[in-house]
């Protein structure tokens, strides 16, 4: 049965398999549901009992210890999807979400899939190619010679005269990368060796493809990106831009929309240059092109992240646009109903993201049982996760346990809406960079909105220890606690009263109203 | 009981009065000094991973939750860590391999022997003092090297008890 909206699509589904896991698997289900789209999802043995297999109409297990029997295993995927009846898969990020060869599975398996084509996925992904397109397109591109480096015995030797030709400081990226795995900035010749191995490592293990090329650092630059939307037909429109300057070792920590550095205009020839970006590889679908703001307002194009990005919520806020719905729509064929005069920036919205690690002792990856999880809720705040209260953190996965968005009339109110939230939110029992957030967003430098890439790697080891409170009020609750903690347990069982779970308020009203009307 | 904050290497001790089913704070020892305390008095909510604190007439609510022995607590918009210690299990800094007396007091129990391998955490004598027994536990793994008293022995505070070698 296809959902009424899919009456003249050319190419309807009904169900959809997500082959993730996570916040981004709970996120897109959640749209697939709300479409009325049968939402299927696979899942590890780790994953059994998490949130994305139970809010998912049909689970998949995919047995097996490592990534690349389960979550990466394109065959058992596709499998999956067989033995559902899963009539299209959407990728999520991460995982297979930007290889060729499981967009062409799924389409040769004559399943629909959420992405762009194959062809298009493989131009971008290579960052050789997709700069040679970038140069044929007229899309500025960083500056400095490009050298790409086989991995092989010899690699030592046309490494060393590749930086040496790019110039130091370089940065040594995967060339199937992303998200900041395998990449690696290099500032002196002795240390390329190590970090050119250390990148080529990290590469082989989150991509399976351990390739990396050469560019040169900027410094002093912003990371802003353009979300865009292209259909079948030919039109494209691009949702504005978001400012992910915020970064700690390329990993983004805070984004934001609209930047705070860019004027209109740069803005409006930015987007130009993403449409045009994405119109060289007949780009279909939704994507983002990263770029990168030179402090003298030039920008330079970084690469093409052919899927949706993790940061998509703050662009959903600003411009009312579903962006997992329109991969559906334009998935099944439909035509964008969008206009780019149209597309407004509405207020402000910032997104934070929750890990579980510690900043005050080098981000060490924490892990636990999140004993206690209480989100903050409320007009503007979105909380993307998927973990519920009692799930246990492992080093499994990637640490993200939450995105925090708030949306709000300007930067200012949402900043403070983004303090109020962040400390509303109440994680116990694994460590989180909750309070380090809070203190990053009070920064002169980030509420003037000067943040470059390079802030947090340069920033003074104050920002990352945590304001002390006084010890003694600190010691007087745990002493109370070591004392009350029981009988406070006792009295509630004592008088048959169950505790709300998630109101905290003694007993269910529903309840009350049947002993009165048996 | 003692406690400390986070990765710090300070040792708190608190007393608590019981007054009209609130519990109000009297006292706080840092490393054994009495410390300027703020008026806090604690009551429990209904919810039992919640505490009401009033600091200074100032109301606000502490989430706090027991994971194992620590207590995890949300206040003010931020989490901290206390760590419960049982008197005795000094801490890092001071137990490079002696093991002293955390008080005045009677040795009641000796429950190792010289020459015995003992674990982190073990329960190495029992001490009384004010009436109250206390478990002197091992500050790492390792040999107990010696043992400075006898049964019914006073001792006093910062004698050297057991020695604990590698």
């Amino acid at each position: 049965m296809y959902p009424d909206w899919m009456d003249d699509a050319s190419n309807p589904f009904s169900s959809v398999l997500v082959a993730n896991r996570g916040e981004i698997a709970v996120r897109i289900l959640n749209s697939a549901r709300e479409l009325g789209l049968k939402g299927i999802s696979i899942y590890s043995d780790s994953d059994a009992n998490s949130l994305h297999v139970e809010i998912s109409e049909e689970a998949i297990h995919l047995p097996g210890k490592q990534l690349s029997e389960t979550y990466l295993n394109i065959d058992a995927i596709i499998n999956a999807a067989k033995i559902s009846g899963a009539e299209a898969i959407h990728p999520g990020y991460g995982f297979l979400s930007e290889r060729s060869d499981f967009a062409q599975a799924v389409v040769d398996s004559g399943l629909i899939w959420i992405g762009p084509s194959p062809n298009s996925i493989e131009i971008m992904g290579d960052k050789i190619s997709a700069r040679n397109k970038m140069i044929d397109s007229g899309v500025p591109i960083i500056p400095g010679e490009e050298i790409f480096v086989e991995k092989n015995e010899d690699y030592i030797g046309p490494l060393a005269a590749a930086a040496a030709r790019v110039g130091y400081p370089l940065l040594l990226k995967a060339s199937a990368g992303g998200g900041g795995k395998g990449m690696r900035a290099v500032y002196e010749p002795k240390n390329l060796k190590s970090q050119y191995e250390a990148a080529s490592r990290e590469a082989s293990t989150a991509f399976g493809d351990g390739t990396v090329y050469v560019e040169r650092l900027l410094t002093k630059a912003r990371h802003i990106e353009i979300q865009i939307l292209c259909d079948e037909k030919g039109n494209s429109v691009h949702l504005n831009e978001r400012d992910c300057s915020l970064q700690r070792r390329h990993q983004k920590v805070i984004e934001e929309t609209p930047s705070p550095a860019l004027s209109n205009e740069i803005r409006k020839l930015m987007g130009e240059s993403a449409l045009k970006a994405a119109n060289s590889v007949n780009y279909i679908g939704a994507g983002t092109v990263e770029f990168l703001l030179s402090s003298k307002g030039q920008f330079f194009f970084l690469e093409m992240n052919t899927r949706l990005q993790v940061e998509h919520p703050i662009t959903e806020l600003i411009t009312g646009i579903d962006i997992v719905q329109k991969q559906f729509e334009i998935a099944a064929g439909f035509e964008l109903n969008l206009k780019q005069q149209d597309i407004g920036i509405n207020g402000h919205s910032i997104e934070a993201r929750i890990y579980a690690e510690n900043p005050s002792n080098g981000f060490l990856p924490a892990t636990g049982i999140l004993s206690k999880w209480k989100f903050p809720t409320g007009p503007g705040i979105r909380l993307d996760s998927g973990f519920r209260e009692g799930d246990e953190i492992t080093i499994d996965f990637d640490p993200m346990l939450a995105k925090l968005i708030v949306h709000a009339s300007n930067r200012e109110t949402a900043l403070r809406k983004l303090d109020t939230a962040l400390s509303d939110f109440i994680i116990l029992g694994v460590v989180t960079n909750l309070g380090f957030l809070r203190d990053i967003i009070k920064q002169d430098s980030f509420s003037e909105g000067q943040i470059t890439t390079d802030y947090l790697d340069k920033a003074p080891e104050s920002l990352f220890i945590p304001p002390s409170a006084d010890p003694s009020h600190l010691i007087a609750i745990a002493s109370a606690m070591e004392r009350m903690g029981i009988n406070g347990q006792l009295s509630g069982q004592s008088n048959g009263e169950i505790t709300d779970y998630y109101s905290g308020h003694i007993g269910d009203p529903f309840k009350t109203l049947s002993k009165i009307f048996p | 009981m003692e406690w400390s904050i986070g990765e710090e290497n300070i040792r708190y001790t608190a007393e608590l009065a019981d007054k009209e089913g609130k519990l109000e704070l009297s006292s706080i020892k840092k490393d054994g000094n009495e410390i300027d305390i703020s008026d806090v008095t604690i009551s429990h909510d209904s919810n039992f991973n919640r505490l009401l604190v009033n600091i200074d007439k100032n109301s606000k609510l502490a989430h706090v939750v027991k994971i194992k022995d620590s207590y995890w607590i949300h206040l003010d918009g931020r989490v901290h860590v206390v760590n419960a210690h049982e008197i005795g299990l000094s801490s890092q800094k001071q137990s490079e391999g002696s093991l002293i007396a955390p008080m005045p007091g009677t040795i009641i129990e000796i429950l190792v022997k010289e020459g015995q391998r003992v674990r982190k955490g073990q329960d190495l004598m029992v001490m009384e003092a004010m009436k109250m027994e206390h478990k002197i536990q091992s500050p790492k793994d390792g040999e107990v090297i010696s043992i400075s008293h006898k049964i019914g022995q006073r001792v006093d505070m910062g004698a050297i008890l057991v020695e604990i070698g590698d």
